[in-house]
Order: C-alpha cells, then structure tokens, then sequence
C-alpha cells in the first residue's frame, strides 16, 4: 500500500467535507479566485477557459451538480497522486535504493 | 496563489520555468546522490502530496470575495527537507494544472516557484534554525513550525507579487503588487503558521523519526 490507512482515512474526511468550503460557502460569500478578481478589475484577458484542455475544469465535473462535482474531482486528483506515488514506489524497488 | 494563464509576459514564463527545470534537476541529482529516495519515504511523499491536495480543496472564503487555504510548502520543507519536499509540491502542483486547470500551464513554472521553492526552502532553513537555537525541544517544533508555514506563505506571495508586477500584462508595478501580495499572504499566513506547527509536533509526537529524519540530511547524514 502507496500510504497507511489513517492517511487515507485522513483525507477520504477532507475530499468529503471539501464542497462546505470550496462549493457552498463560496457560494454565500459571493467568493471568486483573487487574482480572477483583480484581473476583472483591471480589465486583464484571463485565457483559461479560452485554451481549457480538461473537462474537470475548477474541480468541476460535466453533467453533476457542483457539490458532488467537487467531491468526484477531490477523488480525481488523489487517485492520480497515489498511482504516482505507486508508479515512484515500484520504480524505487526496483533500484533497490 | 495560483497564477493562471495569461498572466504573465513570455520572459517572465522562460525565467521562471529556467528556474524550476534547474531546481528540479538539482533535486533529482541531490536525491539520487544522497540515496534519500526510500520505498519508506516515497509513501511519505506520497501521503504528504495527497493530504495538502486535499487540504488546498478546502478554501476558506472570506466575505469580500477572497479566500484563504492552507498551502503546505513550509510543511513539506520542514518534514521531508527541501528537495523531497519540493517534490511533494510539485506533485500536488502540476496535478492541479494539468487535471483540474488550476493555475495555467504557461505559469506552472512561476507557481512551482512560489509554493514548491521559495515556501519549501523558506519553511526548511527556518525549522534548521529553530532547531540550532532551542535544540529538539516542542518549543523548536513550534516557534519553527510556525515560522516556517508563515514566512514561507508571505515570501511566496511577494515573489508572486514580483513576477505578476514585471508582467506588462498587469498595470501597476511591483511597487503595488508586491506590498499588496506581501501583506495580504502575511495575515493569512498566520493560520498556515499555527496549522504547520501543530502538524509539525504531532507528526513529532507520533512519528518521530520522520521529523528527525530532516536533521539527518542537514547535517550531512542519510
């Protein structure tokens, strides 16, 4: 196993509890990227969605809502750091360091 | 602190991306040469990586229309040294850009920078100094957690100032960006401080030898 249990006990809970944060209380606050905001205000061309080569665009995913969207995506991304570290690991036993 | 595309001017893209490639492959040399690249510390690595990518979702959103979440680069400098620990940021990092399009690839190079090099490098010397002064005592793993989560989030919000300032694509010089950047990432580095050290003593209270670890590479050891 890439990590023990209790870490990924440990951020299974974050992934989970994420949306409060980064979905519904951004929501309520009216809250934007600050650079986002400061590049509005001075009128700046923010390109990303302009060369957007990802469907999981902003922890979103296509077709669910955004709670569930940003859970998924949290899961995304830890399962793609893990099987790097899992691509790492196997490469490190095999050097034998 | 993600910088996304369009930001930055092309010299400032090259820069920064010269300066990341050369660390990197400092890194990898260092890594390989010290031997520190363990099937042990590649689960940390890894750990480490997914819990701050975890933690970075969780964003704070401050009424007024910003927000605050924590980072990690003091932390992994502190816990894995500052080439491990840059490996870890770079991880969550590039996931970010490439899976979710968080920061643009054009300032992958200057994010790295900001949050992989200047916070991880920042979080390390201070948790080494802390440690020189009051030894490997809770108050080092405080005072050194805290100063290393805190300065590195401010001095990486100043270097961002710099590079969004040198960037024509932004109005207002360095003069306004990095006073703003620097300012507004000192008050609310000071829960990534607070959160750091208390990460910091409770790794050291349940895996010490991850923590010492650290010691051992600084002063020349495995």
């Amino acid at each position: 196993m890439v990590v023990s249990r209790k870490v990924l006990f440990l951020v299974i809970v974050l992934v989970l509890i994420s949306p409060i944060f980064g979905v519904i209380l951004a929501d309520m606050v009216g809250y934007h990227e600050p650079l986002d905001v400061a590049a509005e205000i001075l009128g700046l061309n923010d390109i990303t969605e302009d060369i957007n080569w990802t469907p999981f665009l902003d922890y979103t995913v296509p077709g669910l809502p955004d709670v569930l969207g940003y859970i998924v995506s949290g899961f995304i991304g830890v399962g793609v750091i893990l099987a790097l570290g899992y691509v790492l690991k196997r490469f490190t036993s095999k050097e034998k360091v | 602190m993600h910088i996304p595309d369009g930001f930055l001017d092309p010299i400032t893209i090259i820069v920064t991306y010269a300066v990341f490639v050369c660390y990197m492959a400092y890194s990898i040399y260092f890594i390989r040469r010290k031997g520190v690249f363990t099937s042990e510390r590649v689960s940390i690595v890894s750990a480490l990586a997914a819990g701050i990518f975890a933690a970075q979702m969780l964003n704070w959103p401050i009424p007024g229309g910003t927000s605050l979440h924590f980072v990690g680069g003091g932390l992994a400098g502190i816990l894995l040294g500052p080439h491990l620990g840059f490996l870890v940021l770079f991880i969550v990092l590039l996931v970010q850009c490439i899976v979710f399009h968080d920061g643009g690839i054009t300032a992958l190079g200057a994010n790295v920078l900001n949050m992989g090099i200047v916070a991880v490098l920042t979080g390390y010397y201070c948790y080494i100094l802390a440690s020189k002064i009051w030894g490997e005592s809770r108050k080092a793993r405080l005072i050194g957690g805290f100063l290393g989560g805190w300065l590195g989030i401010t001095l990486a919000g100043i270097v961002c100032g710099l590079e969004i300032g040198f960037s024509p694509a932004f109005p207002f010089g360095v003069a306004v960006t990095v006073p703003v950047m620097g300012v507004w990432h000192a008050i609310l580095g000071v829960i990534e401080g607070l959160i750091t050290a208390f990460v910091i003593d409770y790794v050291y209270l349940k895996a010490p030898h991850v923590v010492s670890y650290l010691k051992r590479v600084s002063y020349g050891g495995k």
